[in-house]
C-alpha cells in the first residue's frame, strides 16, 4: 500500500472518534497517517458533548440524591452547590480524557497532526492551510454543526447551544430549550436540578420523540411532577425578542399564541452534517443530512471512506468508532466488514436513565414486523423496594419466533442494564433465553428477567 | 480576501471579485436580463460568496462555479442555468 506517489497512505479529516480510532489503527500497522483538525482535538464528544455534559450531570444526580437523603434518615443541615467548583469538576473530567494532551499523544503513535480546515482538490489531494497534501485513502470524519431553525430576532437576541451551556458560569434563572430530544432533554434535566425554570418546548406531540411512547410519557411525567419544568409539546416558536436583559419566546401551542420571559433560549434542534469541504472536487455524493456511504463505509468515490456522524444513522461516539474500526478494516485489508446496527445502544442520561436498542415499537409498527412485547414495571422486584425508587420499567420486543428485536428501559443504571439486551439482540437470542439465565437479587436487571419471561409465555 | 484559487490546471491565482462579477453580469446578460438588474445581482453574488470565502484560504475554480450557480440561482435562475452549463467560469 505504501506507495511514494502520495504523501500518506492514510488522510483523516477530523480527530472525534469517527477519525482518530481509524488514525491510530492505521499508524499501528505501519501506515503514514496523517490527521486533519480545525477545531480541539478530540472532536465534540470530550470537548463539548459527552464528557462534560455527563460530569455535570454526574453532579446533578449527587445534589438531587442529597436532598432526597432524608426519606433515608439521612440528614444534611444546609444543602447547597458552587456552579463555578462544578465547572472545575467539568474541566477535569475534560482534561482527563486527554484531548488537551492529543497533539503529543497521536505523534507518539506516528500520526501527523496538522491543525487547519482541510478541503479536497481533486479525489486524492486536500488543501491546508494553502499546503497540498495527497494520500492514497482518506477517512472523512467531519462531524456535525448546530441546525439552527429560522426563528425570527434569534440572531438578534443570541441564544445558546450544547457547547456554550457546558460552559455557563452559573445555571440561568429560567430557560427556555427549543427541541426535546436527547440533549435538550439532558440540559433541561440538568438545569432543573440546579434551580432553574425550564421550559422544553418541542414541535412534535411528545418529548424523546425517537423513543417508545412508554419512555416519553414518563420522562415527561418526571419533567412536569418532579422538576418542576413546564414541557410544551405540539408547540412552534414564532419568534425571540429582547426584553431589557432578558428575552421573551413567543410560540403557538395548538391554535393559541402565547409567550415567556426567559433568562436564556438554548438551541437543541439536531445537528447538520460538516460536508463544506470540498466533497464535489473528490466525486464524494453527500445530502445537508450526511454523506452517502454503503455498508463498508466507502464513499461513491472508492477510496474515500467516512464515519461517524457525519455519515449518520447515529450521533454517538460509540457508533462513531465502530464505523471508524471498519472503516480502517476495509482500507487496510481484503476481508471486507459491512457495518451492522441491529444492536446499538442508546442511552440517555437523566434520572431515572433512559436506554434502549434495537427497534423501537413504531419501527416496527412502520415496518409490518409481527412482534410480541412485554413491559415490566421496576416497583414489582426487590431492588426498587431496597431503593424506594418506583418509577420505571423494563419492556421488550421480540419477533413472532420469540427473538429478541429491541428494548427500552427506564430505569436507575438503565446505561449499564441495556448492555445484556444489545448482547441478547447482537447475538439474535431468544426472549427465554435471558429468562432462562439467573439474575442476582436484589439487582435493577432482575426486571429484564420477568419482562423476558413475559414476553417469552405469550 | 485573501482567499486563493486553484485552477483546474492545478495553477493558482488569486480571488477576483472584479473578475467574479464581471462573470455573473454576463451570464445575466446572456439571458436578457436588464444591465441595471444584472449588475445589482453580481454585487449581491458577490457577497455571498466572499462571506463563504471568509474563512477558507484555498478552494477550487470549481468549487466557486457550484457555489456562484446556487447563489444566482435565487436571483436568476436562467442566469444561473446558463453560468452552469455554458463555461462562464472564474
Amino acid at each position: 500500500m505504501a506507495k511514494q506517489k502520495f504523501d500518506y497512505d492514510l488522510i483523516v479529516l477530523g480527530s472525534g472518534g469517527g477519525g482518530s480510532v481509524a488514525a491510530l489503527i492505521a499508524a499501528g500497522a505501519g501506515k503514514r497517517v496523517a490527521m486533519i483538525e480545525p477545531d480541539e482535538l478530540g472532536g465534540e464528544c470530550p470537548n463539548y458533548g459527552c464528557v462534560p455534559t455527563k460530569s455535570l450531570l454526574h453532579a446533578a444526580e449527587i445534589y438531587d440524591a442529597a436532598k432526597r437523603g432524608q426519606q433515608f434518615g439521612i440528614r444534611s443541615g444546609t444543602l447547597s452547590y458552587n456552579y463555578p467548583s462544578l465547572k472545575a469538576w467539568k474541566d477535569l473530567a475534560v482534561e482527563r480524557t486527554g484531548a488537551t494532551e492529543g497533539k503529543r499523544l497521536y505523534e507518539a503513535e506516528g500520526i501527523k497532526v496538522i491543525e487547519g480546515e482541510a478541503r479536497f482538490i481533486s479525489p486524492h489531494e486536500i488543501t491546508v492551510n494553502r499546503r497540498h497534501l495527497s494520500a492514497e485513502n482518506f477517512i472523512i470524519a467531519t462531524g456535525t454543526h448546530n441546525a439552527v431553525p429560522p426563528i425570527e430576532g434569534l440572531d438578534k437576541t443570541g441564544y445558546i447551544t450544547f457547547k456554550e451551556a457546558v460552559n455557563l458560569t452559573r445555571p440561568p434563572k429560567s430557560l427556555f430549550i427549543v427541541g426535546a430530544g436527547s440533549v435538550g432533554c439532558e440540559f433541561a434535566e440538568l438545569f432543573s436540578v440546579f434551580g432553574s425554570k425550564v421550559y422544553l418546548a418541542d414541535i412534535t406531540p411528545r418529548i424523546l420523540s425517537k423513543e417508545d411512547e412508554e419512555v416519553s410519557e414518563l420522562v415527561r411525567d418526571t419533567f412536569e411532577n418532579e422538576r418542576g419544568m413546564s414541557v410544551l409539546t405540539n408547540t412552534k416558536v414564532l419568534r425571540v425578542a429582547k426584553e431589557g436583559l432578558a428575552k421573551r419566546v413567543y410560540f403557538t401551542r395548538g391554535a393559541t399564541e402565547t409567550s415567556v420571559k426567559v433568562d436564556e433560549v438554548l438551541i437543541a434542534t439536531g445537528k447538520l452534517a460538516n460536508v463544506d469541504i470540498g466533497l464535489e472536487n473528490a466525486g464524494v455524493e453527500y445530502t445537508p443530512r450526511g454523506i452517502q456511504t454503503n455498508d463498508f463505509m466507502q464513499t461513491t468515490a472508492k477510496h474515500i471512506y467516512a464515519a461517524g456522524d457525519v455519515v449518520g444513522p447515529y450521533n454517538y461516539t460509540h457508533t462513531a468508532i465502530y464505523q471508524s474500526r471498519i472503516a480502517a478494516n476495509n482500507i487496510m485489508s481484503k476481508q471486507k466488514v459491512a457495518a451492522d446496527y441491529r444492536a446499538v445502544p442508546r442511552v440517555i442520561f437523566l434520572n431515572p436513565e433512559v436506554a434502549s436498542v434495537g427497534l423501537s415499537e413504531d419501527e416496527c409498527i412502520k415496518r409490518d414486523l409481527p412482534i410480541k412485547k412485554a413491559v415490566a414495571p421496576i416497583a414489582i422486584i426487590g431492588r426498587a423496594n431496597t431503593s424506594n425508587a418506583e418509577q420505571g420499567f423494563v419492556k421488550v420486543i421480540t419477533d413472532r419466533h420469540g427473538i429478541l428485536i429491541g428494548a427500552s428501559i427506564v430505569c436507575p443504571r438503565a446505561g449499564e442494564i441495556i448492555h445484556e439486551l444489545t448482547l441478547a439482540i447482537q447475538m439474535r437470542m431468544r426472549a427465554s433465553d435471558v429468562a432462562n439465565t439467573i439474575h442476582a437479587f436484589p439487582t435493577w436487571s432482575e426486571a429484564v428477567r420477568i419482562a423476558c419471561s413475559k414476553v417469552a409465555k405469550m | 480576501m485573501n482567499t486563493t484559487i486553484v485552477k483546474r490546471s492545478k495553477t493558482t491565482e488569486p480571488y477576483d471579485d472584479i473578475k467574479l462579477m464581471r462573470s455573473v453580469y454576463a451570464a445575466c446578460l446572456a439571458v436578457r436580463t436588464p444591465a441595471g438588474e444584472a449588475e445589482i445581482t453580481a454585487k449581491r453574488v458577490a457577497k455571498e460568496l466572499e462571506a463563504w470565502l471568509e474563512k477558507k484560504p484555498e478552494v477550487t475554480s470549481h468549487d466557486i462555479r457550484i457555489h456562484i450557480a446556487e447563489s444566482l440561482h435565487t436571483y436568476n435562475p436562467h442566469a444561473a442555468y446558463t453560468y452552469k452549463h455554458h463555461g462562464i467560469v472564474h
